[in-house]
């Protein structure tokens, strides 16, 4: 008797072990009946590989989010996704706790360049779900290895756009295509099509950082550090949408409010 | 033998000819059609339908756009197959039983969650398609007119209910009662009410309001405008991030967006675990249908046939998977806004189907920044038309306004689901006490009783009479039928049986009239 009650702890010991390995998104695709995580993952996969296709509603760009978090969020140095763990945190860029929610609704309102969901629409709690799927096994409140983007030394030289032209031309144009502008093959980096002046990759380091790690695709790390500061800079300087916390509308109200109602002269001085 | 059988073989084929006349469409409203009128209301139903189809895609819980295919291909087929003004589409209580329905078994807006809404709505249509052989549009020729006032009204309410979150900018909650939506947001305000929301949604409202008058045709739209414009300065001058305005988004519409709605294995065990609910969807979204066309009939148009509608909701909903939608029903508020604005065939509903893409496409750009607090405004300018618009003057006699205050009850508290069935049931209870009330005239002449009968003698109007004529075996009376309309056999052999009873202890009962 004691003898079966063992085995049978054993059992539902493997079977609870057996349930907790993470299958391959492939490996839920193929499954007749997923629950309602389960789907919910797959649809935020699809999202994140195909995102004009399936969030089509809120997004302003041709890009998708697998532009910058490579690989659908599995490339470590890439932008992985595998962070669930670090939200609820506090960010500089808007002031305020961000949940997991509000982050995911940050990126398409500036990395995507499309307008903000809300925080209960489908395509954001699929793509948190999806988060939360990579996130599996990774310490809670800890940057998972492989965060972000690695942040480059010091090069002793300031980051110049002329010469990040040149290493442009060189290096990035095969697949970027000769204006920046995307081809098939890989997203615009600047134009009305790319992301806006309020997203995270609208700045030199990440930038560079991203760019020693990943690019070019096949041959990561055979840019020099300072190459790679040099093309981040000349891709910071193209056009590309505005920030949309800086609206024409809203400097517009502010220049009426001003001329009315007087004001800080220093900054309407236009100096 | 012969003779009956050939009669019973000409009746069965006089039945079939007459479902398949009402299986084709019928195009005889061609004469009567005022081409103006048919397009302007075309087009107004468009215009609405499609802050209603992007809401009620919300409900069921897919993407906007299927809304708009719902009012497109579910409008187009039930004005094609129908036979009146009667508007199809996207409808509220059929979306919210839809996504219930659905969300337990797959993750909201999911691939798979639409999968299963798509065989949902199938077999929701061809349910309604049994219903419709089974000859169910019967039961509602008794629906009364105050019952349906009632039912408008109700769904007034609820539509303005319905507007609340999003009139001031909260996600939406469940509720087991509308009227808790007011309480809910009356109490998260000061943590929770977004004031640009606010502002838009109360601009929409109060602009509609006001220009009702000069416009009573257009003003929901012009609403919406004005609603539009304050949240897109709202929205650009204070920015996306400080004003929280919810936007509609990019609607990508298609002309033709042919799907095959799978029934692998999962679908099939999907639609065995629901069936019971598909049933009570395709009961509910008809019982809209046919309460829409039971109005009609009475009050526009009195060819309209009440099995033709059934048949044209069923193939609409049986059809919509393949069009990528999901089924609806008749629409109480976009029917009554194409009456208003002059529509008497169904050339307007299929006019309103081809608008809705014709406006998707020439103002998707626009239509992106649309505050969705606008859209909720105009919810409630439409429930608040939907309660003014009725003719109250039914309501006089007391019956009537029984059966008015019980089906509003019902729907207000219990959900349209429920108050249709109890509207139903309340006419029809009024209907049999009204017409099991057997008036009585009693004679006296001499020795003989004289007894005269007005209304139907039948098994649940024979108790007064039978008493009466029970209690004094040896009368002699004299029955007068001659004013009854209808005495069935019960009546008859009751009647009958105290005839042989009174002659055997020596009385006598001496009928005239009748058969």
């Amino acid at each position: 008797m004691k003898k079966l009650k063992l085995a049978i702890i054993v059992w539902l010991l493997a079977s609870a072990c057996g349930v907790h390995a993470r299958p391959s998104i492939e490996e839920l695709k193929s499954r007749a009946v997923l629950d309602d995580y389960e789907s919910n993952v797959v649809y935020g996969y699809d999202i994140v590989m195909e995102t004009n296709k399936y969030a089509r509603r809120y997004t302003g760009s041709t890009l998708a989010c697998t532009s910058c978090h490579l690989k659908g969020g599995t490339q470590p140095n890439g932008f992985a996704l595998n962070v669930a763990g670090l939200y609820p945190k506090w960010r500089s860029k808007n002031g305020v706790r961000n949940g997991l929610g509000l982050r995911i609704r940050d990126c398409f309102l500036y990395s995507l360049n499309g307008i903000m969901p809300p925080e209960e629409s489908a395509e954001v709690q699929a793509v948190a779900a999806y988060v939360h799927y990579l996130s599996e096994g990774q310490a809670i409140g800890k940057a998972p290895e492989g965060y972000s983007v690695p942040t480059l030394p010091e090069t002793g030289s300031d980051p110049d756009p002329a010469r990040g032209q040149a290493v442009f031309k060189r290096a990035c144009t095969a697949c970027h295509g000769a204006d920046g502008h995307g081809t098939a093959a890989a997203p615009p980096l600047w134009g009305i099509n790319s992301y806006n002046a309020g997203a995270g990759t609208h700045n030199v380091a990440k930038l560079a950082g991203f760019v020693w790690a990943n690019m070019p695709v096949g041959q990561e790390r055979s840019l020099s550090h300072q190459e790679a500061l040099d093309v981040a800079a000349f891709i910071y300087i193209q056009h590309r949408p505005f920030d949309p916390r800086e609206g024409r509308l809203k400097k517009l109200a502010e220049k009426i409010y001003r001329s009315i109602w007087g004001g800080d002269q220093t900054k309407s001085s236009g100096k | 033998m012969s003779v009956g059988k050939a009669q019973g073989d000409a009746e069965q084929r006089g039945r079939r000819h007459a479902l398949l006349r009402e299986a084709l469409p019928n195009f005889a409203w061609y004469k009567r059609v005022d081409l103006r009128r048919e397009l302007f209301s075309g087009f107004a139903g468009a215009v609405l339908v499609i802050p209603q189809a992007i809401t009620f895609a919300y409900l069921t819980g897919v993407p906007p756009e299927y809304g708009l295919y719902c009012a497109m291909f579910v409008g187009f087929f039930a004005s094609l197959l129908g036979s009146s003004v009667l508007v199809g589409g996207p409808n509220t209580a059929v979306s919210i039983l839809i996504g219930m329905t659905v969300i337990p078994f797959a993750g909201r807006g999911s691939p798979l969650f639409i999968e299963f809404v798509f065989a949902l709505s199938l077999l929701v249509g061809l349910i309604q398609l049994v219903i419709w052989l089974l000859r169910g549009a019967d039961l509602f020729r008794y629906f009364s007119p105050a019952a349906i006032v009632g039912i408008k009204v109700g769904v007034g309410l609820l539509l303005i209910a319905s507007g609340v979150e999003g009139a001031v900018g909260m996600s939406p909650f469940f509720t087991y009662f509308a009227y808790e939506k007011f309480y809910l947001a009356a109490a998260a305000w000061r943590d929770s009410a977004n004031l640009c929301a606010v502002a838009t949604s109360v601009a929409t409202i109060l602009s509609g309001l006001l220009l009702r008058k000069r416009w009573p045709r257009a003003y929901v739209i012009l609403g919406l405008l004005v609603g539009a414009l304050v949240g897109a300065g709202i929205y650009g001058v204070l920015g996306p991030v400080d004003s929280q305005l919810e936007l509609l988004g990019h609607l990508r519409v298609a002309a033709l967006p042919l799907t095959m709605p799978m029934l692998a294995p999962p679908q099939l065990l999907f639609l065995e675990h629901t069936f019971f609910s598909a049933l009570a969807i395709a009961v509910l979204g008809l019982a809209q249908t046919l309460v829409i066309a039971r109005d009609l009939k009475a009050s526009v148009d009195p060819n309209v046939d009440l099995h033709k509608e059934t048949f044209a909701q069923g193939v609409a909903n049986a059809l919509a998977p393949f069009f990528s939608t999901f089924a609806g029903s008749g629409s109480f508020n976009r029917t009554s806004v194409a009456l208003e604005m002059g529509a008497r065939t169904p050339l307007s509903g299929l006019i309103a189907a081809l608008a809705v893409l014709l406006i998707a496409w020439a103002l998707e750009p626009v239509m992106t920044f649309l505050p969705m607090a606008a859209i909720a405004g105009v919810m409630v300018l439409v429930g608040i038309g939907m309660i003014q618009n009725n003719d109250f003057r039914l309501l006089r006699s007391r019956v009537e306004a029984a059966v008015f205050g019980i089906t509003l009850l019902a729907v207000f508290f219990l959900g349209l689901e429920v108050g249709i069935f109890v509207g139903v049931l309340v006419s029809i209870g009024f209907l049999v006490a009204s017409i099991s009330k057997v008036g009585l005239s009693i004679s006296r002449q001499s020795e003989e009783e004289r007894i005269a009968i007005t209304g139907n003698l039948f098994y649940a109007s024979l108790d007064r009479l039978a008493k009466h004529l029970r209690s004094n075996p040896r009368e002699r009376t004299v029955l007068d039928l001659s004013k009854v309309a209808y005495c069935d056999a019960a009546a008859r052999g009751t009647i009958e049986k105290i005839r042989t009873e009174r002659e055997q202890q020596g009385g006598r009962l001496e009928i005239i009239g009748g058969q």
